[in-house]
């Protein structure tokens, strides 16, 4: 792992090729291991299972409390692998040799982050695919679907991976994590679950674009604030 | 804000600020009471002098801690932490003030205490937020890692005051919009409910003032125990 990451300081410059390889590295690891993966998929797969025997079987029913479920399902699983992204360099006491490489600390922050969203994009889009399935969704403007997954689950991994980061090495971070999250991703929240009804609604993309606008911008204030906190609280 | 000869007494000034705040108070009150009834609220409008100074200084409490979350991260000076800790807490204090104020007007008013309408939503949230904020503080042992991690929520969680703020604007929502507009300036509210409503403004100023003055001191007690 080490010589990877002195190559990458060698070669990367600026540090983009550093978040890629940070990145991969990460989800190569994710991949090998399966536990991670496997985990968070079955967690999904029992969440939604559970979610549609408590709401259900009324057909309208779950059709309107789709994508709340969604939403929610989906925080937690920001906060299941942005625990992942720093559980493993925790334990192996790696976590400092990747803050110490010469040249900012941004970059740490930009890898786990890319390293959740190449998990999070797929996993939410199963998510989507089997919430179609147990709460009958019409499934007709998949594009639009996917690009509000997609930048709701940059919102919430934008923030997740700073509070991850932050609280890695404390006691109790698997009840503070969730706590801190939620209550600052209400507004990617909001935004999600009204875009995604609006598109199962069949309601015209005009509407729901002022949801997407809404999404970005909180993707933008989150991403900036947390790559500038990122490195001021990982020292020492 | 900061200094104090004698740190293990408050100084004259935060006496000052509590005393006259304190005295105040029944002043405010009286001029509350005797402020003209509301054309459509009647005599229920009187409790948004306790309501809307409530929510302001709870908005700006918070906007001290940001501000020195902020003068803490990037000069590491357990003082500002402290300053920063005493404004969050009291900010929730004022925040919960029109939070439950708020309820009780709503009752009566909307036939319900609480409504998922966005004003109140973004409310709750920046309470919980807040909270979250001293759960953090609580759960970290080593000091300079905590006042670092609060100091981060603390600049964080300060993105919602302004949607707050800006909500019943932005989603048009059943909270009335503000008599006294900061965006724009304009002021929509009769001369003499303006100068109750401005009075007990002051006066809650005063008692913040002293407040987060008074909580710095406790910190600062406290961390000089916790080192001895």
């Amino acid at each position: 792992m080490r010589a990877e990451g002195q190559k990458a300081v060698g070669r990367g410059g600026l540090g983009v090729g550093r978040v890629w390889l940070l990145a991969l590295r990460d989800l190569r690891l994710e991949v090998r291991d399966r536990a991670g993966v496997l985990s968070a998929l079955s967690f999904l797969a029992v969440m939604l299972f559970i979610m549609a025997l408590a709401l259900g079987p009324e057909e309208g029913a779950l059709r309107r409390a789709a994508p709340g479920v969604l939403w929610v399902a989906l925080a937690f699983l920001a906060t299941l692998l942005s625990t992942r992204a720093f559980a493993l360099e925790v334990e192996d006491a790696t976590l400092d040799d990747l803050l110490l490489t010469p040249g900012g600390k941004e970059w740490v922050y930009f890898g786990k982050l890319l390293f959740q969203m190449l998990l999070l994009f797929p996993l939410s889009a199963f998510a989507l695919l089997l919430s179609a399935l147990l709460f009958h969704l019409p499934l007709g403007k998949a594009l639009p679907l996917f690009l509000t997954l997609a930048l709701g689950g940059l919102g919430y991994a934008g923030v997740a991976t700073f509070y991850a980061g932050l609280l890695a090495r404390l006691r109790g971070r698997e009840v503070l994590l969730p706590l801190l999250l939620f209550s600052l991703v209400v507004p990617v929240v909001l935004a999600g679950v009204r875009a995604t009804a609006g598109l199962l609604e069949g309601v015209p993309l005009a509407e729901v674009a002022s949801w997407w606008q809404l999404l970005l911008v909180f993707d933008v204030v989150y991403l900036t604030a947390g790559a500038l906190l990122f490195p001021v609280v990982m020292e020492g | 804000m900061l200094k104090a000869a004698h740190p293990e007494r408050p100084d004259a000034l935060t006496w000052a600020f509590l005393g006259l705040g304190v005295l105040l108070l029944p002043v405010g009150l009286y001029l509350a009471l005797s402020a003209p009834p509301d054309v459509n609220q009647g005599y229920l409008a009187r409790i948004m002098y306790l309501h809307v100074p409530g929510a302001w200084l709870g908005y700006l409490a918070f906007f001290v801690t940001f501000l020195y979350s902020l003068l803490y991260l990037f000069r590491q000076d357990p003082r500002y932490d402290r300053v920063a800790l005493a404004s969050a807490e009291i900010g929730l204090v004022f925040m919960g003030l029109a939070l439950v104020t708020g309820m009780l007007w709503a009752r009566p008013t909307w036939g319900v205490y609480w409504t998922w309408e966005p004003r109140l939503t973004t409310t709750a949230i920046l309470f919980a937020v807040y909270v979250g904020y001293f759960l953090l503080r609580g759960a970290i042992e080593d000091p300079e890692l905590r006042a670092k991690a609060a100091a981060a929520v603390g600049v964080l969680g300060f993105i919602n005051v302004p949607i707050s703020y800006m909500s019943v604007k932005w989603w048009r929502s059943l909270h009335q919009t503000q008599s006294i507009d900061l965006t724009t300036g304009k002021i929509h509210m009769d001369p003499a409910m303006l100068q109750a409503l401005l009075f007990n403004l002051f006066v809650f100023t005063l008692l913040y003032l002293g407040f987060v003055r008074l909580r710095a001191l406790v910190a600062a007690l406290e961390a000089q125990k916790e080192e001895a």
